[in-house]
């Protein structure tokens, strides 16, 4: 399938991106994600991305972040690493997506796992039990805001918050695995949507 | 069928070798990657019934540590899945459940990190091809209706008196009406219960 016209929001530039700054490196590009991984403490990771990548190191403009960001949302995987390798793969191809995701992951994931180690060994320890035992009720509070964030985008749509709806019931009440369910819910939502001619925007 | 005696019966007794574990984690990983919709918040639900329900790598009131240990810590909460490895591995010795953690995480992120660089390499070919757009907008209902049953789900398995409830409750709101850092929450809730105000 071709382009019938190159629109403008995706220039077709000779590569991917046309880079505002030199194309980083190997390097740069692990050195660059290590850097806003270590900054997101606590969550906020694509606005950190963006600061990085569009406004201090400018490797990519505005728009072709937000193509990026849209990318990583669209397909499985945590969108942060998934942001990681569009940006690395579109400058430097497969080793270039490696050594972002690389940079995403390496220092962050020694950290946690040292942290697990140390819940492992001392968790049933009365004084770190008690504490734990305040901090994941405000964590679940964080895990149940995450659908509350989204669900105003299908305010005004009957036959999302339906969809939605028989999701949520058939995990929560009929106790069905998730594949099962995204495999079931996922052609209907997709036919339910698929564009129709003439009524694309 | 019910899920609370498949829960107690089903695991305890189970007992595998250490590359046997790591053989369960890294296969039960490895399929549930393509279906991380939302960013992989999605597969929380999914996480605790492998962990918890299905082969009791972890108790329910270890998996809530992990979940609030995995959101504290700085980058991507996914990374959640290297401390299920962890756990399942951890009573193997040190050496294998670190081996476990490397290898679950490694197995979540394969397909997904696959598809995403093919996905990268023809987005051109793909942006306005209606099976994008269908899929874009197919899937976002589908993802907001997973979000609510993770929410849930996790609020039932980390919250079990009533005022641990509240608390979650008043985190959620506040995590939605203002733009304060999730750790002050963290932290707070964590001086109310050393203070033995929240308790399991």
């Amino acid at each position: 399938m071709t382009d019938p016209a190159a629109r403008p929001s995706s220039p077709a530039p000779p590569s991917d991106f046309e880079p505002l700054a030199p194309p980083p490196g190997l390097r740069e590009l692990f050195q660059g994600m290590l850097q806003v991984a270590l900054s997101a403490f606590g969550g906020g990771l694509s606005a950190w991305s963006q600061r990085l990548v569009v406004e201090r190191r400018r490797w990519l403009s505005e728009a072709q972040f937000l193509t990026g960001l849209t990318v990583a949302r669209l397909l499985p995987g945590p969108n942060q690493i998934n942001l990681a390798i569009y940006i690395g793969t579109g400058f430097r191809g497969l080793g270039g997506g490696l050594a972002a995701l690389a940079g995403m992951l390496l220092v962050p994931f020694s950290l946690l796992l040292a942290l697990g180690v140390a819940y492992f060994t001392f968790h049933a320890l009365p004084a770190v039990d008690r504490v734990l035992a305040g901090v994941v009720a405000a964590a679940a509070g964080m895990a149940l805001s995450m659908g509350f964030r989204v669900l105003g985008t299908y305010r005004h749509d009957p036959f999302a918050l339906l969809l939605a709806a028989a999701v949520f019931a058939a995990l929560t009440w009929g106790h069905l695995r998730l594949i099962p369910v995204i495999l079931v819910a996922a052609p209907v939502g997709m036919a339910w949507y698929w564009p129709r001619a003439g009524a694309r925007p | 069928m019910t899920p609370l005696l498949a829960a107690a019966g089903a695991c305890g007794a189970a007992s595998l070798t250490p590359v046997g574990t790591l053989a369960q984690v890294v296969g039960q990983f490895l399929s549930l990657s393509l279906f991380s919709l939302g960013g992989g918040n999605t597969l929380l639900a999914e996480y605790h019934h492998l962990a918890v329900d299905t082969y009791c790598w972890l108790s329910d009131a270890q998996f809530a540590d992990l979940y609030a240990l995995a959101e504290a810590a700085p980058g991507p909460s996914s990374m959640i899945v290297g401390l299920l490895g962890l756990g399942a591995g951890w009573p193997h010795g040190l050496g294998w459940a670190l081996l476990t953690a490397c290898g679950a995480e490694v197995a979540i992120l394969v397909p997904s990190t696959l598809l995403m660089v093919a996905a990268c390499l023809s987005w051109r070919r793909l942006e306005n091809s209606p099976w994008r757009i269908a899929f874009e907008r197919g899937l976002g209902p589908v993802t907001l209706g997973l979000l609510f049953a993770v929410g849930v789900k996790i609020v039932q398995t980390a919250a079990r008196t009533p005022l641990a409830v509240l608390v979650s409750l008043l985190v959620c709101g506040l995590m939605l009406r203002t733009r304060w850092s999730p750790l002050l929450f963290l932290a707070a809730a964590g001086v109310l219960g050393s203070l033995g105000v929240i308790h399991r």
